[in-house]
């Protein structure tokens, strides 16, 4: 058996000083992700293992009058034990659908950020909803939006040799929140997926539509999102049909998935979106 | 490596591998009979042990994660009142556990009620959650849940729930 070298850093400077030194380090916050999808009895681990749960400057949760900071290691459970008013509707029902209470308790925001082999089911909402993550390494630090943590092939990108330290998420509610989980509950499978749509209404129109689709790949079209946007609730079906086929014509185009489930939704949407 | 842990109120200072899961170093070096891990993903709930006081499934767990940190199990837990409450909340009501389970629905309760004195039914299906064993029946085992915070409550604060 391959054995790891592990490293417990008690601070950032720390693990910033261990990515200098090796920048394909495992950085291990909860682990759920990586040791569940083991089936095997022994865990695979790279070379050097850094366990950063414990680092204090990852667990801090700042509430400010515009956004939620929090540091990426803190789990699940530290989000819901937070005031149901500092979290922005329906980041707390989506983080109670994930796993178990046990599962909760030891997964963190930033593990379910930084999966690279498929996003997960924080990614879409965070996305939807502009939260911007910070990135540290050792040659900076830089904050990104979430959405951008999406590559041109459409599958999750995490910048190599950088730490996800915090993440901001914008204290903003939307009026029309939408979102249907696809395929197993507790670890996703290759059909598993997320599907989320938000948008405001504002004097019977609809404004600041998103519309986020992910699994192993993730689909959204900013170009597609703004011509929904501004239109009436009362827009005529025909438009609103004409609208659906151009948004599945370029799911299927894309060929990221199944396109059945993606329309029967897309479909739903549009039906309570538009009267 | 070793890895320096509390576990059950001792001091210990276990013999592990990188790659090793918790209920594994917790098994082999203590030879703690009330851990299984069946499923290696979190869903069986046979390997539940508290950690630094909160509920986890410790074959989710790699065993370096464990260092310096606080690791109860059945065999601690057993000691304590409430666990004589759970079990006269199984008998009364005929929804004793099958011996696969039966420890991993006591953690699970035990954890409830020391978290939540007077749980909805809505808290409890969430804590049973965490086992997956079809064994008993569920509404069966709610009321038994509730039976167990009544005769907690009453024990602690001499009062009905």
């Amino acid at each position: 058996m391959k054995l790891s070298e592990v490293f417990y850093p008690q601070d950032v400077e720390e693990i910033l000083g261990l990515i200098r030194k090796n920048p394909d380090i495992l950085l291990m916050a909860g682990g759920t992700g990586i040791v569940g999808s083991q089936p095997s009895r022994t865990i695979q681990l790279p070379e050097q293992v850094a366990s950063i749960a414990k680092v204090q400057e990852l667990r801090k949760t700042i509430r400010t009058e515009q956004f939620l900071e929090m540091g990426a290691c803190t789990t699940f459970t530290g989000i819901l034990s937070l005031a149901p008013a500092s979290l922005p509707d329906p980041l707390g029902a989506v983080i109670k659908s994930i796993g178990n209470r046990a599962l909760r308790n030891i997964a963190t925001i930033g593990g379910n950020l930084c999966s690279r082999s498929r996003f997960l089911d924080l990614w879409p909402f965070l996305s939807c909803m502009d939260a911007q993550v910070e990135f540290r390494s050792p040659s900076g630090t830089r904050w990104a939006s979430v959405g951008h943590l999406c590559g041109e092939d459409n599958r999750p990108l995490i910048p190599p040799g950088s730490l996800l330290s915090r993440l901001r998420i914008p204290h903003y509610n939307y009026d029309f929140v939408y979102y249907r989980k696809l395929g197993n509950s507790l670890y996703p499978t290759a059909d598993s997926a997320m599907f989320v749509c938000m948008a405001n209404i504002v004097r019977d129109k609809v404004e600041d539509f998103r519309l986020v689709f992910s699994g192993e790949k993730a689909f959204r079209l900013k170009d597609k999102e703004m011509s929904v946007s501004g239109r009436k609730t009362n827009t005529p079906k025909r438009e609103i049909r004409g609208l659906v086929a151009e948004y599945k014509k370029s799911f299927e185009e894309m060929e990221l998935f199944d396109s059945r489930p993606f329309a029967a939704l897309l479909e739903d949407v549009f039906g309570r979106l538009f009267l | 490596m070793i890895i320096d842990v509390t576990v059950n109120g001792v001091q210990r200072h276990l013999k592990s591998r990188s790659g090793d899961r918790l209920v594994d170093m917790l098994r082999k070096e203590l030879r703690l009979s009330s851990l299984n891990a069946d499923c290696l993903q979190g869903r069986c709930g046979k390997c539940l042990v508290f950690m630094d006081g909160r509920i986890v499934h410790s074959c989710l767990i790699p065993a370096f994660k464990a260092r310096g940190g606080t690791i109860l199990t059945f065999e601690e837990i057993a000691k304590n009142p409430e666990v004589n409450d759970i079990e006269k909340a199984f008998h009364a009501t005929h929804t004793q556990p099958c011996p696969f389970c039966h420890t991993a629905k006591t953690m699970v309760i035990f954890d409830l009620l020391s978290r939540v004195p007077l749980p909805s039914e809505e808290d409890i299906v969430e804590a049973l959650d965490m086992v997956s064993c079809p064994c008993g029946d569920p509404i069966g085992l709610i009321q038994t849940v509730k039976l167990a915070a009544e005769l907690r409550n009453k024990r602690k604060f001499n009062r009905e729930a």
